[in-house]
């Protein structure tokens, strides 16, 4: 039967209502759950926060705080420079061995592939408070594990979390030991998802496995990498509980890193409109951050789709 | 049966009645006025708990008033203080505060002057105040003994010295009177990596604390007059400068290698394991190190007064424990918290907690029968180290201050800048930020 055009305006309008009804109450919750808290730190950052006679006292201050911030926190910039240091060795290194890892276990067989899946994944499970005290008892001066063998074999004892030459590093090495499985866990999945007919039309052009991996399999891969690369990235300047649990943010600012610096500012001191200004200044970074990546990601597609 | 019988029967069965009724109101009345009332407190979960926990028992048993302990980890206590005595109704009946968080629950006006409660009350002869901060002047903010009584201490935790008696006696030692002494001392006992000379924290979290009985022994102090609230900033003194290279020497040249990354965790495990021959550490610490499950030095390691300066001033610091009742819970709780709080105080209870490892607030209990059992044979050292106590940053800005002030000192330790430079800068950026706070402040001299 053939519907008549009023109809189809009514039917129209109906599915309009409906979209909209059915979208509304996740926008609403969206809305109060992300976007009025930015408000709010937004509006925080511009007051300062004090308590007398056990109610708060909120004054409008400008920018004082932002003014503060870029003049007169020397600890939170330090933080700044310690996180990208941080995000982009260890990102780097997680990205290289979760997609070495990968292609290991996609050319092994069923039973090796299992074995080395499970083994490769159990740091991605261990809680956060876990591995910070089995790291503490590896790399300790006195008691660590890691000096123990050192000892044992001649070499003198390195302070892996109390020398600022090797605190951050070290920081490095855990971050990565944590979260190469879950590059491993994107990666191998997007190798499983190509399609094979390519890799066998491909044998006909490539004369080893390194030119497969140049020529076929990274290429096929990127769209994954990049999106890897981009949780990565942002999960990394989320970094929190490694440093806490590792080296509190020292010694001096060797390790302290921005969320490190807004929890101390926010919570410990108390100081709420600070907080909310480093805070906010942190989410422009970036979301700035990852403008640009899509920038680039786009400029990308785009030059690749044209060739 | 006749009418007399029946008149008969009748008046016994309403004497009966009255007398069962007489007998239920004399057995209510007593239990309605015993009637069970709860407390909510809130408590860190540190070494002393299971000690107050003890005491906690005793008392439910003896009055009949019940207990919820909201048992919190040392990091989460100033969130949930602060949710709490910020909300319209309270959670807690009584809460534990810090000596770090202190000023801020005072100058917040979040606890009820305990006078108000009862006039009456004032803190018994022979109780602990560690450095007046159980008062708060609202005119100076300050800790202030002619100020309002706004706390009662729940746990007496100073700044010790720790040696071992074996060690000093086989190298012919004494116990150091002075600093001089102390590094003597540490030097003569250190062996490393076998035996270290001296242990002590110096993390950021840490330092200012460990550093500070140095600081006030060699004369030297944060601000001019914290009592009178003159908190200008003089930190940076000639004394400051001797305490802080003294500081660093003895950490440095007698030390573990890494004294800016040693937590309290470490350096308890240091001196347990035999590794560390002397030490300043929390006078709570006796706990673990008596303790033969987890130590091998139960036997030989004392405590003492810490060394005094230069001019034969003895100093500690206090990071003790102080209840406060908040504004915002009812009148009834808030009496009956306070009930609870001048039973703890008192010399048996004390002896009581002591007993059950926990660490008192009375410097009067040397004289007990404690001071005999070679298990309590820390009391003499801690009620010494009680009496010279002071609170290191006693106001409301107290966590930033120790924040600014401890990055410095910690970049020192590690040899980043020199302690002078790290006076001058913590000096200039604490000034800083107290004259942005609005305090009226002399500027510090550099060095």
């Amino acid at each position: 039967m053939a519907i008549r055009p009023l109809d189809a305006v009514r039917i129209e309008r109906a599915n309009l209502w409906w979209r909209i009804g059915s979208l509304a109450p996740a926008v609403i919750i969206l809305a109060a759950l992300s976007i009025w808290p930015v408000f709010n730190l937004a509006y925080l950052s511009l007051a300062d926060v004090q308590w007398a006679s056990g109610a708060a006292v909120v004054e409008f201050v400008g920018w004082r705080n932002f003014h503060e911030l870029f003049t007169g926190e020397p600890v939170f910039w330090a933080g700044v420079r310690n996180t990208i240091v941080f995000a982009i060795c260890a990102v780097t290194l997680q990205m290289i061995f979760g997609f070495t890892m990968a292609l290991a276990v996609r050319r092994a067989s069923k039973l090796g592939r299992n074995v080395l899946t499970a083994i490769f994944l159990l740091p991605i499970v261990i809680p956060p408070i876990v591995i910070g005290a089995m790291w503490r008892l590896l790399l300790g001066r006195d008691f660590g594990m890691v000096n123990f063998i050192f000892a044992s074999v001649g070499l003198p004892q390195i302070d892996w979390l109390g020398d600022p030459q090797f605190a951050l590093m070290s920081v490095i090495i855990v971050d990565v030991w944590h979260w190469t499985p879950f590059v491993f866990l994107l990666t191998l999945a997007g190798l499983e998802s190509l399609d094979q007919e390519v890799f066998d039309a491909a044998k006909l052009d490539v004369k080893n496995r390194w030119q497969e991996l140049r020529y076929v399999t990274i290429p096929l891969m990127m769209p994954t990498i990049l999106v890897t690369l981009a949780f990565r990235m942002i999960l990394s300047f989320k970094v929190f509980d490694e440093i806490y649990l590792l080296t509190g943010g020292g010694p001096g600012t060797a390790t302290e890193v921005i969320n490190f610096s807004i929890n101390r500012v926010f919570f410990a001191q108390d100081r709420v409109g600070m907080g909310s200004a480093m805070s906010l200044v942190t989410i422009i970074g970036v979301a700035a951050m990852i403008v640009c990546a899509n920038l680039v990601v786009g400029r990308r597609r785009k030059q690749r789709t044209e060739a | 049966m006749s009418n007399r019988a029946i008149t008969t029967s009748r008046r016994k069965t309403v004497r009966r009645l009255f007398t069962g009724l007489s007998i239920v109101a004399f057995m209510a009345s007593p239990a309605a006025a015993q009637e069970a009332k709860t407390l909510r407190i809130l408590i860190s979960q540190s070494p002393w708990l299971n000690a107050f926990v003890a005491l906690v028992d005793e008392y439910q048993e003896e009055t009949g008033t019940t207990f919820e302990l909201d048992v919190t980890p040392f990091g989460g206590m100033v969130d949930k203080m602060r949710n709490s005595v910020r909300a319209q109704e309270g959670s807690y009946d009584l809460i534990n505060i810090n000596a770090q968080s202190l000023a801020e629950m005072y100058a917040g006006g979040f606890l009820t002057p305990l006078k108000q409660l009862d006039a009456n009350f004032t803190l018994p002869e022979g109780v602990l105040d560690f450095g007046s901060s159980a008062y708060w002047n609202a005119t100076t903010s300050s800790f202030d003994p002619a100020g309002d009584l706004y706390g009662v201490p729940t746990n007496g935790n100073v700044l010790a010295l720790y040696y071992r008696s074996d060690l000093y006696e086989k190298a012919g030692l004494d116990v150091p009177q002075t600093w001089d002494d102390l590094i003597a001392n540490a030097k003569a006992l250190h062996n490393p990596p076998e035996t270290y000379g001296f242990v002590s924290r110096g993390t950021r979290e840490s330092i200012l604390f460990d550093f500070s009985p140095t600081l006030f022994s060699f004369g030297g102090s944060y601000f001019a007059d914290p009592e009178n609230g003159d908190y200008s900033v003089t930190l940076n003194s000639p004394q400051g400068l001797q305490a802080l290279e003294t500081f660093i020497a003895l950490n440095k040249e007698s030390g573990t290698g890494n004294p800016a990354a040693l937590e309290q965790a470490e350096l308890i495990q240091l001196l347990a394991t035999g590794k560390a021959a002397q030490g300043v550490a929390v006078i709570a610490a006796v706990a673990d190190l008596q303790d033969p499950n987890k130590s091998i030095v139960t036997d030989t390691i004392e405590t003492a007064l810490l060394p005094a300066g230069p001019g034969g001033q003895h100093a500690s610091v206090a990071g003790h424990w102080m209840a406060g009742i908040p504004t915002n819970t009812p009148e009834a709780n808030q009496q009956e918290a306070l009930k609870f709080l001048k039973w703890f105080l008192e010399k048996d209870t004390q002896i009581a907690y002591v007993e059950a490892g926990g660490i008192p607030v009375r410097k009067d209990l040397a004289d007990t029968k404690l001071a005999e059992d070679p298990s309590y044979r820390f009391i003499r050292a801690f009620s010494e180290n009680a009496d010279v106590a002071k609170m290191n940053t006693p106001l409301k800005e107290g966590v930033r201050m120790k924040e600014v002030i401890s990055l410095y000192l910690n970049r020192a330790l590690i040899g980043e800048i020199s302690a002078k430079d790290a006076l001058n800068g913590a000096a200039s950026e604490a000034h800083q930020v107290l004259s942005a706070a609005g305090y009226k402040l002399t500027p510090p001299k550099m060095l």
